[in-house]
């Protein structure tokens, strides 16, 4: 009799968790959680927290799992993990992604296994390209130089000089800016590729300062050289001279505690600023701020991750839990949102994002340092795409 | 003017990377003792200051100064609890456990301080520039030119002229007959090591403003501070001055002249200097 009560009980139990398992939706996370870029990894994850926080953690029963691993930036490691995650832990979804080389990493493999992989950061032009499984509701690096010509042409801006670290979406950067000024008549009077390990940057802004033109704009990864950047410049005395800074996400809220007052007056071209008045952004800052302490400050990843989060969400709330990946990238062909960032839709044909490009300029206000926005360009396509329209 | 202009930059520079890794040359050719987590010392030695500068108030100098006394005082532990018993383990063990201590130090300023890197605590006085007469120079640089030279003078009484600098070089150029004539190699290692890694704490303090503090410093940095001990040569102090000085006066004097080589004039020059010199630049007598 024993037996049997026992028997039945493991029965149950073993229909009980297998129902569960049809009930629960994965989604695997693979970001650097260790190393130099760790700090995409940890805002990844307090944004989707934020977002869980909110929305619960299931969608009309379905509970929502998110299963997170560190690929330290690697991108053999992304497709290692990228395929356990397939394999053995049958995700519906993947996502994160931080660098573009992590994206990269897993296109054959998404598409060979339809699993659609949502990129919460990668910049590169090209990624939506490389697999049809790829929707990114993060942004191409392209479209950051969109705002810049009408910001030369409303200050009268005549010359800029061009500093940009030597790696692709540097070069990405260099061209788009180049083409985008040509039209309206600005004099390019330099254009430097400077190392991507540089963190002295005093001759690159010596020279910058010796040609004299009215803005330098410049482009290099967040974190230790972003800071050294603007530093310089305000040493080097070029701020003095009434020379403007530009650049896109090196001057994050963020980061500028840590450049310090220097940095007041910088420009940039970018499509999150952090604080912009959307209920959706001020819903985001508000939680991130309520579960990880007053100084938790949204970047670029975490409005990726927070939207991420939403179109995943919203596909399962549609099509249930049991959507396949086919089924996923047709209901994300154009779908539009508000974003903590503003409006913003996936292009129908790309795959890519489409959304506002904001001209802000660092100030400071009630002491503490922040990007206030200048101008807004609506609805940037990425250029790139745009003028390689059948590049892969 | 423009030579100037390269000249003083590329000193400045290399005056931060002589601070930082005499030390580590001159330990490595006492003890031939393969210490890669020296730049971990350096930026300890930048966190440390940049806490006692905000949270204290201390003033520039003197939290450079308490971050020294730390660092030398922790070098000074380390040497006697985890280095001395390397030195008779070959230099495998020593790369593999001297690289673990890099990523411990990367993992424990990473939890204490945040990826990102910290906030420069550069007082007024060092902010601004200064009229040279044919251009303006931003005064820090000119601090570190003066701070380096200072120490430089300093550590050639020390190393050069007096009764524990002559121990050294002989315990340097031959550590056998160094022992047999009494001189306490051990003792003389212990202090040098103090003193080295006092010094990458005081260098990693001071000269934040060329090389950002950041938890991956100790890693970011350490093939420029070991280009410098090779350079300069194992041991010697006058090398890894003349080294440190090169290297930021080649650094510095490509990205003004020839941008479009990026870092590659570096290591070509490193390159041929080692085909020429293979035991660098002024070695000790032990290594020809």
């Amino acid at each position: 009799m024993k037996a049997i009560i026992r028997l039945a009980a493991i029965a149950g139990f073993v229909l009980a968790t297998t129902t569960a398992i049809a009930q629960t939706v994965k989604i695997g996370l693979l970001a650097p959680f260790s190393g130099p870029f760790a700090i995409w990894g940890s805002q990844f994850k307090q944004a989707v927290e934020a977002y869980q926080k909110v929305h619960g953690d299931s969608v009309k029963g379905a509970k929502i799992e998110v299963i997170y691993r560190d690929n330290a930036g690697d991108p053999t490691r992304t497709r290692q993990l990228a395929e356990e995650m397939i394999l053995r832990e049958k995700v519906s979804f993947l996502t994160g992604f931080a660098l573009t080389p992590e994206a990269l990493a897993v296109s054959e493999l998404i598409t060979e296994a339809k699993v659609p992989a949502i990129i919460m950061n990668s910049g590169a032009a090209i990624i939506t390209r490389k697999s049809p499984y790829f929707v990114r509701v993060s942004f191409s690096v392209n479209a950051f130089t969109a705002p810049i010509p009408a910001w030369f042409e409303k200050e009268k801006i005549k010359s800029v000089y061009i500093l940009v670290s030597d790696y692709a979406p540097g070069h990405d950067i260099e061209e788009a800016l180049k083409e985008g000024v040509k039209k309206i008549g600005v004099n390019v009077v330099g254009a430097e590729r400077m190392p991507l390990s540089t963190t002295d940057f005093a001759p690159y802004m010596e020279r910058a300062g010796r040609a004299n033109p009215e803005v330098v704009y410049m482009f290099v990864p967040a974190g230790a050289p972003s800071i050294a950047i603007v530093r310089e410049f305000a040493k080097r005395g070029l701020k003095d001279k009434g020379i403007k800074l530009a650049g896109s996400g090196e001057v994050q809220e963020a980061f500028l505690p840590a450049i310090g007052d220097d940095v007041v007056g910088t420009i940039s071209g970018f499509h999150y600023t952090e604080t912009n008045t959307n209920p959706q952004n001020v819903l985001l800052r508000k939680t991130l701020v309520e579960l990880f302490g007053k100084d938790a400050t949204p970047d670029a990843g975490s409005a990726g991750a927070w939207d991420g989060m939403r179109l995943m969400y919203d596909a399962v709330a549609e099509l249930g839990p049991k959507v396949t990946g086919d089924q996923f990238i047709k209901f994300a062909r154009g779908r539009a949102w508000d974003s903590p960032r503003g409006p913003i839709s996936i292009d129908p044909e790309e795959r890519d994002i489409i959304q506002n490009m904001y001209l802000r300029q660092v100030e400071k206000r009630d002491g503490k340092l922040v990007n206030i926005d200048l101008m807004t360009v609506p609805n940037v396509r990425d250029p790139w795409k745009i003028a390689n329209p059948n590049a892969k | 003017m423009l030579i100037f202009t390269i000249l003083l930059d590329g000193i400045a520079y290399g005056m931060v990377l002589f601070i930082i890794s005499v030390g580590l040359t001159v330990t490595m050719g006492l003890m031939r003792v393969v210490n890669l987590a020296h730049g971990a010392f350096a930026m300890l030695g930048g966190y440390l200051s940049s806490v006692m500068i905000r949270h204290y108030d201390a003033p520039f100098i003197g939290g450079a100064l308490i971050a020294a006394l730390v660092c030398g005082a922790l070098g000074g532990l380390a040497e006697l609890t985890v280095y001395r018993p390397l030195y008779r383990k070959g230099e495998l063990a020593q790369v593999l456990l001297t690289f673990g201590m890099i990523f411990i130090s990367i993992a424990s300023m990473t939890l204490i301080f945040g990826t990102t890197p910290i906030a420069e605590s550069m007082p007024k006085w060092l902010e601004g520039l200064v009229d040279l007469g044919f251009r303006t120079y931003p005064t820090y640089r000119l601090f570190l030119i003066g701070v380096g030279a200072l120490l430089a003078l300093g550590l050639y009484f020390i190393i050069e002229r007096s009764l524990f600098g002559a121990r050294l070089r002989a315990s340097v150029d031959d550590p056998g007959m160094a022992r047999a004539l009494g001189i306490n190699v051990n003792l003389l290692f212990t202090l040098t090591f103090i003193g080295g890694c006092a010094l990458a704490g005081f260098g990693g303090a001071i000269g934040a403003g060329i090389l950002p503090i950041e938890p991956f410093y100790a890693l970011r940095y350490l093939v420029l501070f070991l280009v410098v001990v090779v350079i300069g040569g194992l041991g010697s102090f006058r090398g890894s001055l003349a080294a440190a000085l090169a290297v930021g006066l080649i650094e510095t004097t490509g990205k003004y002249l020839l941008p479009q080589l990026g870092s590659f004039l570096l290591w070509f020059i490193v390159f041929g200097l080692l085909l020429w010199r293979p035991y660098g630049l002024l070695p000790p007598k032990s290594a020809t």
